[in-house]
Parts: C-alpha cells; sequence; structure tokens
C-alpha cells in the first residue's frame, strides 16, 4: 500500500509540475515505483515536463468516465521502469472529475505504487478539490515572494481543514545573492510565517528551464545543484535526514579575488 | 479552518450540518466554510433521505443559521426549498447570527468579571480564514497576513499580528488591540479604520503594544500604559 501525495501551491507558475516531475522522478532514481498523476484537468503541463506528451492515448477523465481501462491510460516513462505517468485531459475541463472518482482512482494506484503524487492545479477551486481528495500527505511548493507565501498560507489552512495536518514546504527559485541582500524573503522567515515543516530548498537555476524545453526533468541531471535538491527532497520523504544544501555558488577565482579586495562577490 | 466561535474548537471532520433542540424548536446551524456542493447533498440527504423520518411528525420551529457564507439568491432558493419541502416544519428565523444560534453559544461562554464574553482561540490565523468572536478574544499563535479577527471587544494577539485585526466590532470604542508582535495590516476598532504605525516606511518593531482610540484618532502605545490612557480618556 503506497502514499498518496498532492503538490499544491495556490499560485500558479511557483513550480508545482516541475517539482511534482523532479521529486517524482527523485524517488524512482531510488528505486520507488512511482506514479505521477496530473490533476490539471484542461491545462495539462506534466506530459510536456516529462517529455511524454507524444504518447498520450488516454487520460484520467477516460479512466474516470470507464472509457478504458486504468492500465490502458498509464505511461511507463521513457527512462525508467519505475516512473509511471497518469495523464489529463487536455480537452475537457475540471468539473469532468468529481472527489469520489478522485478517491477511488488514487486508492487503486496506491495498491501497486509506492507512492503517488498528483500534481495539482492552481487556485483553490473546485480543481484543488479534487486534486486533494484522495491523498494522505501535502507538499506546499511555494516561491520567496509576499504573494507566493500569502497564498502558500491559505492554502495550508484549507488543507488543515481537509485533515491534510502538517503538510510540508518546499521553497522554490530561492537566488542567494537576492537574499543575502535583503532583496528576497529568507528562508527563515518563509518557515516563520508558514509554520509548517520545511522538506527542501531549490536554488534557482536555468538548467530548470532547459530540462523543461527538452523534456527532460532536471532531476535525472547529476551534475545540476537543482537535481541535487530534488533528489535531497525524494530522500527526506523515505525518512532520511539530510542536511540542507548550502545553496552559495561555489565561488571562482574572479570573485575570490574580488571579495579579498573588498568589491561584493 | 472554520469559523470559531467560542473556545471550542470544533473536532474535524465534523458535519456540515448540525442540528440543536432549543427551547423554542430545532436549530440548524450551516457549516459556512465547507463546499456548497458538499452542504447541500448533506441537508438533502439529512430532510429527504435515510434519516428524513426522524423530522417527521408534530408542527415544528424551525431556525436556520447560515453563518459567515455568503450566498446568492439561487443558493438560498435551494437551501429554503428543502426546509420547505418538510410539511411539518415552520421556518421562524433564517440569517446568520441568529437569536436562537446566539443563545446556545452564551451558554457555552464564560462571562468575564465585567459581564464580557472571554474566549482563548489557539493556533494560527491564516491567510483568507476570518475569525469572528464575540466579546474579548485572546490569540494564542500568529495572526498572518491576509487573516483577520473580528470581536466585539478587545483583541489581544499573544504572537505576531502581521493580519487585520477589527476591534470593537459592533462599534464599542472603547475596544483596543494589542499584540506581542505589531505588525499589523490594518486596524480597525469600532467605524474607524487606520493603517499600521510606521516610522521611515517600516513598520515599527518593538514590545508588545495595543491600539485604541483617541481623541485624535488611531493612536498606539506600549500596553503598560493601557490603564492609564483608559483613565484619561475613557472615564
Amino acid at each position: 500500500m503506497g502514499t498518496a501525495i498532492v503538490i499544491t501551491s495556490g499560485k500558479g507558475g511557483v513550480g508545482k509540475t516541475t517539482s511534482t516531475a523532479n521529486i517524482g522522478t527523485s524517488l524512482a532514481l531510488l528505486g520507488k515505483n512511482v506514479c505521477l498523476l496530473d490533476a490539471d484537468i484542461g491545462l495539462r503541463n506534466l506530459d510536456v515536463i516529462l517529455g511524454l506528451e507524444n504518447r498520450i492515448i488516454f487520460d484520467i477523465v477516460d479512466v474516470a468516465n470507464g472509457s478504458c481501462r486504468l492500465e490502458q491510460a498509464l505511461i511507463r516513462d521513457k527512462r525508467s521502469d519505475h516512473l509511471f505517468f497518469l495523464p489529463a485531459s487536455q480537452t475537457k475541463d475540471k468539473s469532468s472529475l468529481s472527489t469520489e472518482r478522485m478517491k477511488v482512482l488514487v486508492e487503486e494506484l496506491k495498491q501497486s505504487y509506492d507512492f503517488v503524487l498528483i500534481d495539482c492545479p492552481a487556485g483553490i477551486e473546485h480543481g484543488f478539490h479534487v486534486a486533494i481528495a484522495g491523498a494522505d500527505q501535502a507538499i506546499v511548493v511555494t516561491t520567496p515572494e509576499t504573494a507566493a507565501v500569502r497564498d502558500a498560507d491559505r492554502v495550508i489552512g484549507l488543507l488543515e481543514g481537509e485533515n491534510l495536518k502538517s503538510p510540508k514546504l518546499v521553497i522554490n527559485r530561492i537566488r542567494v545573492q537576492m537574499v543575502r541582500q535583503g532583496d528576497m524573503l529568507d528562508i527563515d522567515e518563509i518557515v516563520q510565517i508558514l509554520g509548517v515543516d520545511l522538506l527542501g530548498v531549490i536554488p534557482d537555476d536555468e538548467s530548470v528551464i532547459r530540462s523543461n524545453v527538452r523534456g527532460e526533468p532536471v532531476a535525472l541531471n547529476a551534475d545540476s545543484r537543482v537535481a541535487q535538491a530534488y533528489r535531497n527532497v525524494a530522500r527526506r520523504i523515505l525518512g532520511d535526514s539530510v542536511a540542507l544544501m548550502l545553496l552559495e555558488e561555489p565561488m571562482g577565482f574572479w570573485s575570490r579575488v574580488k571579495r579579498r579586495m573588498g568589491g561584493k562577490a | 479552518m472554520s469559523v470559531t466561535v467560542g473556545s471550542e474548537i470544533r473536532p474535524l471532520p465534523h458535519p456540515p450540518i448540525l442540528v440543536k433542540g432549543v427551547k423554542e424548536g430545532l436549530l440548524f446551524i450551516l457549516d459556512d466554510h465547507c463546499n456548497f456542493q458538499f452542504l447541500i447533498e448533506h441537508l438533502e440527504d439529512l430532510l429527504g433521505g435515510a434519516t428524513a423520518g426522524l423530522f417527521d411528525g408534530a408542527t415544528v420551529n424551525v431556525f436556520v443559521d447560515y453563518g459567515e457564507r455568503s450566498l446568492v439568491q439561487k443558493e438560498i432558493q435551494r437551501i429554503l426549498s428543502v426546509f420547505l419541502n418538510k410539511k411539518n416544519f415552520v421556518l421562524r428565523e433564517w440569517g446568520y447570527d441568529t437569536r436562537a444560534h446566539e443563545g446556545i453559544l452564551a451558554n457555552h461562554r464564560k462571562m468575564g468579571s465585567d459581564g464580557n464574553f472571554q474566549t482563548i482561540f489557539k493556533g494560527t490565523v491564516r491567510a483568507g480564514q476570518r475569525l469572528v468572536f464575540q466579546g474579548d478574544v485572546v490569540v494564542i499563535g500568529d495572526v498572518n497576513p491576509g487573516g483577520e479577527v473580528v470581536a466585539s471587544g478587545d483583541i489581544y494577539v499573544f504572537g505576531r499580528l502581521r493580519g487585520i485585526t477589527h476591534a470593537g466590532v459592533r462599534g464599542n470604542r472603547n475596544a483596543v488591540i494589542a499584540a506581542a508582535e505589531f505588525e499589523p495590516m490594518q486596524l480597525r476598532i469600532a467605524d474607524i479604520v487606520s493603517r499600521a504605525p510606521e516610522v521611515d516606511g517600516r513598520p515599527l518593531h518593538t514590545t508588545m503594544e495595543f491600539a485604541y482610540l483617541s481623541e485624535e484618532g488611531m493612536a498606539v502605545d506600549k500596553l503598560q500604559y493601557r490603564t492609564a490612557i483608559a483613565a484619561t480618556y475613557h472615564t
């Protein structure tokens, strides 16, 4: 019997889908059987980030309607035998899936996978309630901006109301330089406002955009710091205690010289 | 999280409809935070499903309290039609803050020494949550930006106040707002609205402070001075 985790944020564009793809990939790399479920019906993106959009035949609405069997809609990742993907429908809208049907579906998936990761749509309307319906745990993604933290706070309140107590927090797109200069909210401040456990901090990096365009989750690229951060998140989900990554950029020769001379590195 | 009135925090998951026997008849308290569809399905099931028989029989007075929920015309009709379909129901009251509901709450609350209700709320008030209290309230926890605490009396926050607080909501201009860390988004006392005090564009960062209405408008001072100030203005 597996665990269903919904990945949500309230605000759009903070990295729910990217986080779902990469946490899922990282868990699969650690040998767990993972199913990613795209609950953003009508605006599906997860398939693009995974690079699997050309393999979709059936989707979650087809399964819910009984137009196909669950196994027919599941797509195996081209890079890993442990990672599976259930796409959202692009043509239907959010009303085509009910909370009851979602619960049954997630329950069914939990029988055969260690982790079911649900990619939640932005907003707190029907789509949100459907996405969190079957989940046992929640991960809230936020960025170090006031608006994103406000929405995360709202969502945590709603999750607590729906019996998803103590959601975990992922802070995405941290820029060390900006935090140091006081232009960005720092990690402590965000954690203090939201009052939930921190699961990981993901640095802002161009490699994410590059990977998303190519349809290869960045977690597969072992050299990337973002990949390392996502892999750490996956290990923390499995219960390992992994120290927070040092976010400082490794200093090059010239920045070291500059710092020694009293300039800003 | 639901709007919590009184010192109890309702256990979850709770049914969206609470039926209480009051002296004059039956009081239906509709949860004001759950989704409307969920509420109406539960209500239709309660009064039309397997439990329908429970409510049949002699004519009974019915009071319906929908709390803080804002209902559109269609939703009102839908809810009311369920009640009107019961032949033996006589709808006596429909609204928020119904007298029957107030009556029940009053029994649950402790009376303070000055005859005011006093409530302690433990937990974080998060963005989008609006808590309404009768009388004074002590919040043990933070009020986050976007969160709102409303009370007919004083509001004391033992934590960081960064949201909106409205003290003396029924017009009591003597009400005060106090917080251990005072960085509110907005202060409201009775019918006066004000922004938080700022020095050089940054919020004041000091120890326990409180806001009150002076002759010149909203004023903020150290809590230690409260009794002295109260003596000056409100006697």
